[in-house]
């Protein structure tokens, strides 16, 4: 069996009805791991930032 | 269940809240550095006609480099042209206020200065002005930022920095590289 | 809930063979589009290698000045022009007759298109090659190229011209057939970004037919400089959100699905293309930072104005992470992390959004420091400012670019791909190449190497320490290289060989709440034109007056070809 590179045919549940059930059992976790995936990665982002800021920008003196 | 229409429109806006908090986070820091340090971008907004250069006082060539003003104001002076930067070596004191005024005569050039924060574009109808104050002293490159033409890669200058002590201009007030460099 | 395969109504033109499935009416015009797109790419990848090579401390062959900017010139214009705007407007053409089961209006019309496109790109090669159009791939007079440098690329715009109108009309005639309901997400957006790309347009074009082509034929000595710069910059942010816009799409509408759920939210990917409509516009004088031209007041506005991008490029990192979480959940991940274990990593949609993920996460870092006011000096025109456009734009743009093409070309071909570990192995390369080639250009940019120079001088003490860092990032792209070479080898032997039975379609992601009817706003583009010509007008409406109000010196033109 040829698996395609996307899944424009086949789709991943037997019906409609299976894949809903599915999201019902999924939704009594989602979207917590979503939410500190992307806190993480925010974070990350900020504290890049503030890095950059104190210790290469500001050392670096005023200019205008 | 649980992923109702109206929990996921809630997880999107709490979300958007800490996402905008981030933002105003950075903005705040920004504009505290603006206000509180000075550090803002180079706008000065004042032309020099490229066609006439040579003609004005401020730029010719005896006036160029490094200047203290009767006021005690540290200036330097450049032209930045194809593919040199005029002059090509600058003088600078560590730990004081210097002004950098640079104009072209030419096309659009640029400059930064490694490992600081000065940096400008040298766009032809302008004068660009960059005050700052340099925390290291030696020798830094000043190197043509934006392509001006085949011979942009070799449009370099340097910038000496020296001790406020080792900084002795002239009796009008002027100093150079000289002969160290 | 709408069943989400259902197959193309039954409109064929010709048949191949009794018994195969119709092909699509666009088939033909979106791969003529993408096959140019990529073979300007596969030109500009080599380009690259060279130019990386000729940069660092290794003697490279026919290595001269006049040889280095005429091939960045060529690289830029290849991958900025030619392989974005022509993957856009098949793309978009592949999407109207996907999405919204119709054949494209004006298939004829958009071959005519295609075909002045074409000579467009070619009058601009042959322009290059000539070397009188050296001037880099953005348009700063008083350096000027070859007239006919200007017109082919002037004629390229007026191709995707056609493709928005075609887009719009597209959008207009599903509406009237389907009163009341939301025009299929994907369109949406896609006719968001057409709408962006007239906006976008008007800042260079004007720019091009009053100053720069006028100057490059000699009809004018001098010109205002300033000028020139601020329309250049009205143009030069949202076009890069012009490249970006398929990418977004494919988050939206292609990667839930791909990944065996659902999108986590239809209104927010709406609300999303809105807002990168809004604040890609009134922004692009944060490429002006630091210009003498323009007041801190302005700069202020528009850093103001990018930061606020900064929303909608979150939030979709959120609703496609939370999409991918209910994904791998239904796949049985349990736990905080757990999801992400059992997502299917093996398909290259999945795979390529998530490393398109991590290079936006780099990218995109780094385009918040160059955005931020003041300190846009620590970095301006480094190859730190290198270092994040092809993070962005060659990382998460070009690679989403990699995954919606084999997305699409079996439908295009109608062969399955037989293996799908060539296609694994090249996206993870182009992924690991470019993060090895754009990390070094950060750290040498912080302290101070400087931008577009065909060489370095090694024997210079304070350049001496990049030499290690150049030839890193010179390996970065050979893997770049090969990795492009692969993806090109992959798409050409799916058109003889492969799996044949693939559907002549496609099914796009349905929200786990597909929106039964939307708020007129978010199905249409007039609320927002209304706001976009407000905040363009609070932007640039005095940076752009000052020039006519108080007109600065003029600088004479410099031309390249006599």
């Amino acid at each position: 069996m040829v698996e395609p590179s996307y899944p424009a045919d086949a789709h991943d549940f037997a019906s409609d009805a299976e894949e809903l059930e599915r999201i019902d059992s999924a939704a009594t976790e989602a979207p917590k791991g979503a939410v500190v995936v992307s806190a993480i990665a925010v974070a990350a982002l900020l504290v890049g930032w503030l890095l950059l800021y104190f210790w290469i920008f500001i050392p670096r003196g005023t200019v205008g | 269940m649980a992923l109702s229409e109206r929990a996921i429109l809630k997880s999107e806006v709490r979300w958007a809240i800490v996402v905008g908090s981030v933002v105003a986070l950075i903005l705040g820091a920004i504009l505290f550095a603006a206000i509180a340090m000075h550090m803002n971008p180079p706008s000065n907004q004042e032309y020099a006609d490229p066609k006439t250069l040579h003609l004005s006082p401020e730029f010719t060539e005896a006036n160029l480099g490094t200047t203290v003003q009767p006021n005690g104001q540290i200036v330097a002076r450049m032209i930045a042209t194809q593919f040199e930067f005029v002059p090509n070596c600058i003088l600078l004191p560590a730990d004081r206020d210097v002004t950098l005024r640079i104009t072209s005569p030419d096309v659009i050039h640029g400059l930064l200065i490694t490992g600081t924060n000065v940096n400008t574009m040298v766009v032809p109808g302008y004068i660009s002005q960059v005050h700052t104050r340099l925390t290291k002293t030696g020798d830094l490159l000043m190197p043509c930022h934006e392509y001006c033409g085949l011979g942009h890669s070799q449009m370099l200058a340097t910038v000496r920095v020296v001790p406020p002590d080792q900084f002795r201009p002239d009796a009008q007030g002027r100093a150079a590289c000289g002969n160290r460099g | 809930m709408a069943t989400v395969a259902e197959p193309l109504p039954a409109a064929p033109r010709r048949r191949r063979k009794a018994g195969a499935a119709a092909e699509l009416q666009t088939g033909r015009l979106v791969a003529a589009h993408m096959w140019l797109a990529f073979a300007a790419f596969g030109i500009a990848i080599i380009l690259g290698v060279w130019q990386m090579w000729a940069r660092s401390p290794v003697e490279a062959p026919y290595h001269t000045a006049a040889n280095y900017f005429r091939s960045v010139t060529l690289h830029g214009v290849s991958m900025a022009y030619v392989l974005t705007t022509f993957f856009i407007m098949g793309f978009g053409y592949y999407v109207a007759e996907t999405a919204l089961k119709r054949p494209l209006p004006g298939l004829s019309v958009a071959w005519g298109a295609f075909i002045v496109g074409v000579a467009g790109v070619a009058m601009a090669t042959l322009s290059i090659l000539s070397g009188n159009a050296s001037v880099l791939y953005t348009f700063y007079p008083p350096m000027t190229a070859t007239p006919w440098f200007y017109i082919g690329l002037t004629l390229t715009v007026v191709a995707s011209w056609v493709w928005c109108v075609l887009m719009l009309v597209a959008m207009r005639q599903w509406k009237a057939a389907n009163r009341g309901k939301p025009v299929p997400l994907v369109m949406y957006a896609t006719v968001a970004n057409a709408v962006m790309w007239l906006w976008t347009t008007v800042g260079v074009a004007a720019e091009l037919l009053f100053q720069v082509i006028p100057s490059a034929f000699g009809f004018n000595s001098t010109v205002d400089v300033g000028l020139s710069r601020t329309l250049f910059s009205w143009t030069l942010h949202p076009i890069v959100y012009f490249w970006l816009f398929p990418a977004y799409i494919a988050f939206y509408s292609m990667a839930p699905r791909a990944a065996g759920g659902r999108l986590y939210s239809d209104t927010m990917g709406r609300l999303a293309f809105v807002l990168l409509l809004l604040y890609s516009l009134p922004v692009g004088m944060h490429h002006l930072m630091m210009d003498p031209e323009q007041s801190n007041g302005f700069k202020f506005v528009q850093m103001f104005l990018t930061s606020l991008v900064t929303i909608p490029t979150l939030l979709t990192i959120f609703t496609i992470t939370a999409s991918f979480e209910v994904a791998g959940r239904m796949r049985g991940g349990r736990g905080l992390f757990g999801w992400v274990r059992t997502l299917p990593w093996d398909r290259p949609m999945v795979l390529a959004t998530g490393l398109a993920f991590i290079m936006l996460f780099f990218g995109g870092g780094g385009g918040l420091i160059n955005m931020s006011y003041g300190m846009n000096a620590m970095v301006h025109n480094t190859s730190w400012v290198t270092a994040h456009f092809h993070l962005i734009f060659g990382g998460t743009v070009v690679i989403m670019y990699f995954a919606i093409a084999y997305a699409i070309w079996p439908s295009l071909t109608g062969r399955h791909f037989e293996d799908l570990r060539p296609l694994r192995i090249q996206l993870w390369m182009w992924f690991v190449g470019m993060m090895v080639m754009t990390l070094p250009w950060h750290w040498t940019g912080l302290w101070g190497q400087w931008r577009r120079v065909a060489a370095f001088d090694y024997t210079d003490p304070l350049v001496q320490p990049w030499g290690p860092w150049v030839l890193v990032s010179l390996a970065g792209g050979i893997i770049l290289a090969l990795s492009g070479i692969l993806f090109l080898y992959n798409l050409a032997l799916l058109h003889r060989a492969g799996t044949p039975g693939a559907p002549r379609t496609i099914a796009y992601a349905t929200a786990i709440h597909p929106p039964e009817r939307v708020p007129a706003s978010l199905n249409g583009f007039g609320l927002w034109n209304l706001l976009v010509a407000l905040l363009m007008l609070i932007a640039y409406g005095y940076p752009i007056a000052q020039f006519f109000v108080d007109p600065p010196p003029q600088a004479m033109i410099h031309r390249l070809a006599q």
